[in-house]
């Protein structure tokens, strides 16, 4: 999805499109890696914190205003979010994949724990996260939004369903399969097919 | 569920959306740990699930929650120090030691002296954007110096001594602020310590009704005393009061109680 080479996230960020904008605010210094701007950050520079904050913070933002619904608790997580890495920019390891992805996948996970107001059950944005080669290297800047929209909407809507009420909205297989009244074999083989189309629209 | 052997896409995609459960989220906790080829694909399915992400409607970050991380992170901060500018020394050149050698010693001393100049020419342009950078914060410490003292100097500012309910408890604060400009310097003493990842937040109370609005969060020293200085407030926003609450680290944009200080001015400045 994302390769080591490129950050999908920056491109985004860098991007002119409707999207893309609203992912944060333009910066002097938004040429600077998310490396870099991190080291400074673990030297305590309030500069390269707010550059990454104005960098991902409508990301991070706008998940978490996807998932919660509430724009108090969005705004508290947002600050959650980044004010952890401030306190411990090395809670992000480059090898997990790229700050933007992890970013993503931490608040998501955090939101759905909001939102189920439990306890995280396993770290799972502790595993590393792929950098698929060819959607950084194909996809041009501020697509992979409407990239993303599109196959999502192209999906069969059982299939959308279900990864949606999944990812965003935090239900177990059980409980999706309760909800759809479909079997749970269904309910994975759906969620399945839909990654599987998401894969190769991203990799076409 | 595998009986040993390996955990099915979908299980991995589930896992890495936490929606796995029953059996087959134990059986895959088993198996991950010693499997590097489903760890390997739950990357994947991880990654192509951080896509997902990107399909949300985008809503930018209101500017009160930037301002507020701003503040978070200044409040957590220790005094800035400025980095000390390095000018990259010339890289040292060899001699040629042949006549034969030399139009080649000429074009690899001019080459590493063109890579010599690059490197000189980047870090000069560092040093100047950095220069520039210093530039521009002096400048704003100096009109935020101007504001702290006009603010002090009003005699419109309104003083207001911020005291616990009951008269015995020590800790105190007392703002000063001037509502026509949104001005406020805050000073508290005796402050009570706060455990890791809480942070006080202080509050402006409107006297219109509306819902309090943030004013600064801090943290008191050892001798528990601790100051907020013009914190981005709008203008014309008369006080009903102010207080301060325990927030996590991060604040919050609403208070939760309870209130640990109030006080209500006195009356409309002095």
């Amino acid at each position: 999805m994302m390769d080591s080479r490129k950050n999908p996230m920056d491109d985004l960020q860098r991007s002119k499109g409707d999207a893309s904008s609203s992912l944060g605010r333009k910066e002097p210094d938004s040429h600077e890696s998310d490396e870099s701007l991190l080291n400074r950050v673990a030297e305590k520079d309030q500069k390269a914190m707010t550059s990454l904050f104005d960098r991902y913070g409508g990301l991070v933002y706008s998940v978490a205003m996807r998932v919660l619904r509430d724009s108090k608790g969005a705004e508290d997580l947002l600050q959650d979010v980044f004010f952890q890495l401030w306190r411990n920019p090395k809670s992000f390891l480059p090898s997990r994949g790229s700050l933007g992805a992890w970013l993503l996948v931490v608040t998501r996970n955090r939101a759905i724990d909001v939102l189920r107001r439990r306890r995280p059950m396993d770290s799972v944005d502790d595993y590393p996260i792929s950098s698929g080669e060819n959607i950084a290297s194909k996809v041009e800047q501020g697509a992979m939004m409407q990239k993303v929209r599109t196959v999502l909407t192209s999906l069969p809507p059982e299939q959308r369903n279900a990864v949606e009420l999944a990812y965003f909205e935090g239900l177990s297989q059980t409980e999706i399969s309760e909800r759809t009244g479909d079997p749970l074999g269904t309910v994975k083989t759906r969620i399945r097919l839909a990654l599987i189309s998401l894969r190769k629209a991203l990799q076409a | 569920m595998n009986g040993g052997r390996h955990i099915s896409q979908e299980d991995l995609a589930l896992y890495a959306m936490q929606a796995l459960d029953g059996e087959e989220l134990n059986a895959l906790r088993a198996h991950l740990p010693t499997c590097a080829l489903c760890r390997e694909q739950l990357q994947e399915i991880a990654g192509d699930l951080t896509v997902l992400g990107l399909s949300v409607e985008q809503h930018p970050v209101p500017e009160a929650a930037r301002q507020r991380f701003m503040e978070s992170i200044a409040a957590d901060s220790p005094a800035r120090t400025t980095t000390p500018i390095v000018i990259a020394p010339e890289p040292a050149r060899k001699r040629a030691s042949g006549i034969s050698w030399v139009p080649w010693a000429i074009a690899a001393a001019l080459a590493i002296a063109v890579a010599g100049l690059g490197v000189k020419m980047r870090t000069l342009n560092e040093a100047l954007q950095r220069q520039g950078s210093a530039m521009a914060r002096a400048t704003e410490e100096n009109v935020h110096s101007q504001r702290v003292l006009r603010l002090l100097m009003a005699p419109s500012a309104q003083h207001v001594t911020l005291t616990t309910k009951k008269p015995s408890v020590e800790p105190t604060g007392h703002a000063i602020y001037l509502a026509e400009r949104g001005e406020l310097i805050f000073q508290g003493s005796n402050l009570k310590s706060l455990p890791e990842g809480k942070i006080y937040e202080l509050w402006l109370i409107p006297a219109d009704g509306r819902a309090p609005i943030p004013a600064g969060l801090f943290r008191p020293g050892k001798s528990g005393d601790a100051s907020v200085v013009m914190p981005p407030l709008p203008a014309g926003v008369p006080a009903k009061a102010f207080g301060i609450t325990i927030e996590n680290a991060a604040g919050a944009s609403t208070p939760t109680m309870p209130i640990v200080l109030s006080g209500a001015p006195d009356s409309q400045g002095e």
